[in-house]
C-alpha cells in the first residue's frame, strides 16, 4: 500500500511538473509566438468605422491588396483640361492668366526633371510614365515608382508611409502624395515642436534644490 | 491566567522604569524625542507634497531612503554573529551582550520599516501589500520576499528575548529547549534577510553595477562588518553609564569578528574594484562614476573618497592585535569602520546603480533637508526603541525588576 | 457584484442609490435630468449649474479637480462628520438628515475607491463599477463628463511597433501628441517618448546623444531613434511589482493599476529601457487641455505617487486606431500593428527589413523593433 501511494504521489508530481512546464515555456522568443499563433485577423475592430468618411479607391500592387485615398477629388482645380483646353505647347505664350506661378520644381535637378517629365502635355488629365503611357492621377504611385523603386517596395509592404486610420483591417494606407509634394518631394529642415525644460534644469543644474 | 498578571505587572515595570532615570537619560530622550517630532514634520511635508520634495528623479529613483534602509538591515543581521557562538556555540562569555545585541536588531528592523514606508509614494495604500487581503506578488517579486524575512525576523529577535526576559524576570531559569532552536532559527534566518535584500538588486538585469554575484556576500560581509562594529559602541556606552557588567573580553570577542568580517570585506572590494577598472567595459561607468566621476559629474567623489580611506585604515589598525586590545583604539577604529561602511553600503552602493541610466543619461542626486530630516528622524526613533528596550533589559538582568519583589512590597 | 473576491471590500448600502443614478442619462443626483423644463436655455442651464455647485473649482485643473477639491470650513466639517458617521459605521439612511446626497455619494464614491481591488483580478461588472465611479467623481467635482472605458485585450491581437530610424527627423510631433493624449503632468513635463539625437558614424552610443536638443533638425550628421516603453513580453518590471499592480494583458500591452500601486518605484529600478515614470508630485493639466476621451488603464488622470508609463496609447488602440504618436508622426517613421496577423503590416516589415531590437542579451523580448531603409 505504502508503495502504491508513493508511486501515486510520484505520478502526480510528474504530470504536474510537465504540465507546468508546458504553460511556462510554450515558445522561446516572442518571434515562436508570433508565428505560431499568428492567423489573419477577422476579429471584432476593424477601422472601417474610421475610415467612412474619406474617399478611397482599392489597389493591387504586386501581392498587396489595399485602400489608397482618391486623388482627383481633392486637386482643386480639377479637371484640368477645364483650362487646358489645347495642347500645352498651343497655349504657350496666349495671352491669359497666368496659372501655376507658386509650383517650384524641386525635385532632382533641371537636367533630369522638368514638367513634362510626369505630365503629358497633350493629356492634362493624366499623367505620364516614362515611357510616354497615361498614368491615372488616382494611381500616381505608379509614377514615383518608376524611380523610387526600393520605396515603392517599402511602401507596399506597409514599411514606408502611413495608415490612413487605424492598425486594424483593412488596410488603407497614404500614398506618396499625401506626404510629399510632388514637386518638391523633400521634407523641410524645422524647429522641433517642443522643447523639455524641465529636464534641462534637471540635467544641468540638478543640484540646485 | 496568572501569566497574563506576570505580563501586565511587566508593563506597568517596565513603563515605570523608562520614565524614570538620571538627568542624562531625560536630556537623552527628550533630545531624541525632539528630533523625531522633526522628522515628522519633515514628512508630513513630503506627504502633503509627494516625494518631488526630496532629491530623487526619475532618473535616480532611490536614494538616501533605500540606502538607509539597505544598511540597517544589515545591522539588524548581525546580532546573529553574538547569537550563534552564545546559543549553539556555547560560548557563555556573549550572554550578557546578546540581548543587547537583539534589541539592536530589533530597533535597526523597526527603522528599515520606517524607512521603506518612507520611500513609498502611496502609504495609505500600503494595505495592498497585505497577504490576504491585498495581493502578494509571492514568489515572483523580491521585495515581497523581503516583507517576509523581515517581519519573521523581528518576530524572533522580539520573541526570544521577551521569553528570556519574561523569564528572569519571574526570577526563573529560560529554558533552553524553548528558546535555542528558535536561536539557531534566527541564526539562519539573519543570513537570509540579508541575502535577500541583496537579491534585491542583484536580481536586476537592468542595472549591471549592481547585477553581480559578489554583491550578496559582499553585504554579508560588510554586515558582520557594521553591526558589531555598532554593537562594540553601544556596549561601550552602556557601560559607562549603567550598572550593567560587560566584560573586557566580551568586547575584544567581538572585536575579533569585526576584524574579520572587516578583512574578507576589503577582499572583496579589491576584487570588485579589479573586474571593474582592469577591463573596463560599458557596464563599468557607475563604477567610473562613483570613483572618478563621469563627463564631469562627481557628487560622489567626496563621499566615497572619505569611506575607502576610513574603511582601509580601520582594518589595517584592528589588523594589528596590539590595537585592537586597546578598548579606545578599538571604540575610533569601530566608529569609523562603521561611518565608512554606511557610507559605502548606503550611498554608494544605491545611488550609483542608476547612474548613468539605462540612455547614459546622467542626473545627479543629492538628498535635500526635508529628505535628511526624515531620516535623521528615523535614526532617532531607533534610537528611543533602542533605549527603551535596553533600559528595560538591563533592569531585568540586573534584577532591578522583578515579579516577586513587586508583589512582596505591595501586599 | 461577486462575493468571491480576492480583497478585502465593505458596501455601505448605497449602492442602490447609485444604480438609480446612473440610470439617469445626465447623472444628477437631485431634480430632473430634463433642464429643458426650466425657462433657461440648456447652456446657460449649465454654467449656472456648475457656479452653483462648484463655483471657483472649474477653473482648477487636473488631477485636483478630481481628488482635492477646496472646501469651505461648512463643507469640510460635513464632509468630516460623513466620513466619521461612515466610519462608525452608522447606517447611511440615518444621517441624511445630517448631509446632503452630493456629499454622502461622494464621501461613499471615495470610500470604495480607497478599498476597491486590483483591476487585475476584476470581474467584468467590477471594471465597470469602477469606471462608472471614476466618471461620477469627476463630474460630481468638475460638473463636467468624461468618458471612461474599460475595454478588455481583444483575442487574436498582440500588438507590436516598428520604429523607422532612416526616416524619423527628430521633429518630436511624436512626445507632443503623446503629452496630449495621455494627460501627463504639465509641471514637471512628464514625456514618455524620448527621441535620442545620435550622431552619425558612432553607432548607437547613446551616452553620446542628445535627447533634449533644441536646435532645427534634421541636424547635419545626425540620426533619430525614438525609445519609449517597449512592452516587453518578458517584462522585468511586472515581475518585480510586489502587489501586483502592472501585468501583461492578453494583447501584449503592460499597463499599470494606477489606483492599486504602491509607488515603491522597484518597477522603475527594473526596466533596462527607462520606460517608467513617476509621479513625483500631484500631476496637473489644465482643465481646457484635458483629454476626455479615457481608459482605465490609460490616459485617466493619476494621483501623486504611482508609477505610469506608455501603454500604446491603450484608449486609442483597443479601439482599433493607432497610437497617437504613430498618427502624429509627419514622416511615417512609427508602424504599429498586430502581430499575430501575417497580413498586417507589422509584420511584412519583421519579415522583409532588417529589424533589431535594444538590449536584446537581457532577454526581455521587447515588442518593439528598429529598422533601416
Amino acid at each position: 500500500m505504502k508503495n502504491k501511494t508513493l508511486i501515486y504521489c510520484l505520478i502526480f508530481l510528474f504530470i504536474l511538473g510537465f504540465c507546468s512546464c508546458k504553460e511556462d515555456g510554450e515558445y522561446h522568443s516572442i518571434k515562436d509566438k508570433i508565428e505560431n499563433e499568428g492567423k489573419p485577423y477577422h476579429g471584432k475592430l476593424t477601422s472601417d468605422q474610421l475610415l467612412m468618411d474619406s474617399e478611397l479607391i482599392e489597389i493591387t500592387a504586386g501581392e498587396h491588396t489595399f485602400w489608397i485615398p482618391e486623388r482627383k477629388g481633392q486637386i482643386k482645380s480639377f479637371a484640368c483640361t477645364e483650362c487646358h483646353n489645347r495642347p500645352v505647347a498651343q497655349m504657350k505664350g496666349l495671352e491669359g492668366q497666368k496659372a501655376h506661378w507658386d509650383v517650384k520644381l524641386n525635385h532632382a535637378n533641371s537636367e533630369m526633371m522638368d514638367c513634362t517629365t510626369c505630365h503629358n502635355g497633350e493629356d492634362m488629365n493624366n499623367l505620364r510614365s516614362l515611357t510616354n503611357q497615361n498614368i491615372d492621377l488616382n494611381l500616381s504611385y505608379k509614377l514615383c515608382a518608376q524611380c523610387h523603386f526600393s520605396q515603392f517596395e517599402d511602401w507596399k509592404g506597409g514599411a514606408h508611409g502611413k495608415k490612413v486610420a487605424g492598425w486594424a483591417p483593412p488596410r488603407a494606407s497614404m500614398t506618396c502624395v499625401n506626404c510629399h509634394n510632388p514637386h518638391s518631394p523633400g521634407f523641410e529642415k524645422r524647429w522641433p515642436v517642443q522643447f523639455n525644460t524641465q529636464k534641462a534644469i534637471e540635467r544641468k543644474e540638478g543640484l540646485d534644490h | 491566567m496568572g501569566r497574563f498578571k506576570v505580563l501586565k505587572s511587566l508593563v506597568i515595570d517596565s513603563l515605570d522604569t523608562i520614565t524614570k532615570g538620571s538627568k542624562k537619560y531625560h536630556i537623552w530622550m527628550g533630545f531624541l524625542t525632539l528630533v523625531m517630532l522633526i522628522g515628522m514634520y519633515c514628512y508630513s511635508i513630503q506627504l502633503d507634497e509627494g516625494l518631488s520634495v526630496t532629491g530623487m528623479s526619475d532618473r535616480v529613483s532611490w536614494g538616501l531612503y533605500i540606502s538607509n534602509f539597505t544598511f540597517l538591515v544589515g545591522v539588524a543581521a548581525a546580532a546573529v554573529m553574538l547569537v550563534m557562538p552564545t546559543y549553539v556555540l556555547k560560548d557563555i562569555d556573549f550572554k550578557q551582550a546578546v540581548l543587547i545585541g537583539e534589541g539592536l536588531a530589533v530597533a535597526a528592523l523597526i527603522m528599515c520599516l520606517a524607512f521603506v514606508v518612507a520611500d513609498m509614494g502611496g502609504p495609505s495604500v500600503l494595505w495592498h501589500m497585505i497577504p490576504g487581503i491585498g495581493v502578494f506578488n509571492f514568489p515572483n517579486s523580491m521585495l515581497t520576499w523581503d516583507v517576509i524575512v523581515l517581519n519573521g525576523y523581528l518576530f524572533i529577535n522580539i520573541s526570544i528575548p521577551f521569553y528570556i526576559l519574561f523569564r528572569h524576570y519571574q526570577g526563573k531559569e529560560a529554558q533552553k529547549k524553548v528558546y535555542v532552536p528558535g536561536a539557531v532559527l534566527s541564526v539562519f534566518w539573519a543570513v537570509g534577510i540579508h541575502l535577500v535584500t541583496a537579491f534585491l538588486y542583484q536580481g536586476l538585469q537592468a542595472r549591471p553595477f549592481w547585477n553581480n554575484a559578489l554583491l550578496g556576500p559582499r553585504f554579508l560581509a560588510s554586515a558582520f562588518a557594521a553591526g558589531p562594529a555598532l554593537i562594540i559602541l553601544v556596549l561601550a556606552v552602556i557601560r559607562s553609564f549603567t550598572a550593567f557588567r560587560i566584560e573586557d573580553k566580551t568586547i575584544k570577542k567581538i572585536a575579533m569578528i569585526v576584524t574579520v568580517a572587516a578583512q574578507i570585506n576589503l577582499i572583496m572590494l579589491a576584487s570588485e574594484l579589479f573586474k571593474e577598472f582592469y577591463a573596463p567595459t560599458h557596464h563599468s561607468e557607475s563604477a567610473y562614476y562613483l570613483f572618478f566621476g563621469l563627463h564631469g559629474k562627481n557628487a560622489l567623489l567626496p563621499w566615497i573618497w572619505t569611506a575607502i580611506p576610513l574603511n582601509i585604515l580601520a582594518t589595517v589598525i584592528l589588523t594589528f592585535g596590539k590595537f585592537r586590545n586597546n578598548l579606545k583604539v578599538l571604540y575610533f577604529c569601530c566608529f569609523i569602520l562603521f561611518a565608512a561602511i554606511w557610507i559605502e553600503k548606503g550611498f554608494g552602493l544605491i545611488v550609483p546603480g542608476f547612474i548613468p541610466g539605462p540612455y547614459g543619461k546622467i542626473v545627479e542626486y543629492l538628498p535635500t533637508k526635508i529628505e535628511i530630516g526624515v531620516t535623521i528622524g528615523i535614526w532617532a526613533l531607533g534610537a528611543f526603541v533602542f533605549t527603551i528596550l535596553a533600559k528595560t533589559a538591563i533592569g531585568i538582568e540586573l534584577g532591578e525588576l522583578r515579579y516577586k519583589n513587586k508583589n512582596s512590597s505591595d501586599s | 457584484m461577486s462575493d468571491n473576491k480576492k480583497w478585502y471590500s465593505l458596501d455601505l448600502g448605497q449602492n442602490k442609490q447609485k444604480e438609480a443614478t446612473a440610470s439617469c442619462g445626465c447623472g444628477k443626483t437631485e431634480g430632473s435630468c430634463n433642464s429643458q423644463k426650466t425657462e433657461l436655455s440648456a447652456d446657460e442651464f449649465y454654467e449656472a449649474a456648475i457656479n452653483a455647485s462648484i463655483g471657483e473649482e472649474r477653473h482648477r485643473d487636473g488631477f485636483e479637480q478630481v481628488f482635492d477639491v477646496k472646501m469651505d470650513r461648512r463643507t469640510a466639517f460635513r464632509k468630516l462628520t460623513a466620513s466619521l458617521l461612515i466610519g462608525a459605521g452608522a447606517v447611511s439612511t440615518s444621517c441624511s438628515a445630517v448631509i446632503d446626497n452630493k456629499t454622502k455619494e461622494k464621501a461613499q464614491i471615495d470610500w470604495e475607491e480607497q478599498f476597491k481591488g486590483n483591476y487585475k483580478l476584476m470581474t467584468d461588472e467590477e471594471k465597470q463599477g469602477t469606471i462608472n465611479r471614476l466618471m461620477r467623481s469627476y463630474e460630481l467635482r468638475t460638473g463636467k463628463n468624461i468618458s471612461m472605458t474599460a475595454e478588455n485585450a481583444e483575442e487574436d491581437v498582440l500588438f507590436g511597433y516598428a520604429f523607422n530610424i532612416s526616416k524619423c527627423q527628430g521633429y518630436m510631433n511624436c512626445v507632443s501628441a503623446c503629452v496630449e493624449e495621455n494627460n501627463q503632468d504639465r509641471n514637471s513635463q512628464m514625456q514618455y517618448i524620448r527621441i535620442h539625437e545620435m550622431k552619425d558614424g558612432q553607432g548607437f552610443k547613446f551616452d553620446n546623444a542628445d535627447d533634449n536638443y533644441y536646435h532645427e533638425v534634421p541636424a547635419e550628421g545626425h540620426f533619430y531613434m525614438g525609445t519609449q516603453c517597449f512592452h516587453c513580453d518578458n517584462p522585468p518590471c511586472v515581475e518585480v511589482c510586489p502587489v501586483q499592480a502592472t501585468w501583461k494583458e492578453e494583447d501584449g500591452l503592460v499597463v499599470i493599476d494606477y489606483d492599486w500601486c504602491v509607488g515603491c518605484r522597484y518597477c522603475m529600478a527594473a526596466c533596462p529601457y527607462d520606460g517608467r515614470r513617476f509621479n513625483w508630485s500631484k500631476p496637473e493639466v489644465p482643465e481646457n487641455e484635458i483629454n476626455k476621451n479615457q481608459h482605465y488603464l490609460g490616459n485617466r488622470m493619476r494621483k501623486k505617487g504611482v508609477m505610469e508609463k506608455c501603454t500604446f496609447c491603450v484608449q486609442r488602440s483597443r479601439k482599433g486606431k493607432n497610437p497617437a504618436c504613430v498618427e502624429a508622426c509627419p514622416t511615417g517613421a512609427r508602424i504599429f500593428g498586430n502581430l499575430l496577423d501575417p497580413n498586417s503590416t507589422i509584420r511584412w516589415v519583421l519579415a522583409n527589413k532588417k529589424v533589431f531590437r535594444l538590449k536584446e542579451d537581457l532577454g526581455t523580448e521587447p515588442k518593439f523593433w528598429y529598422f533601416m531603409d
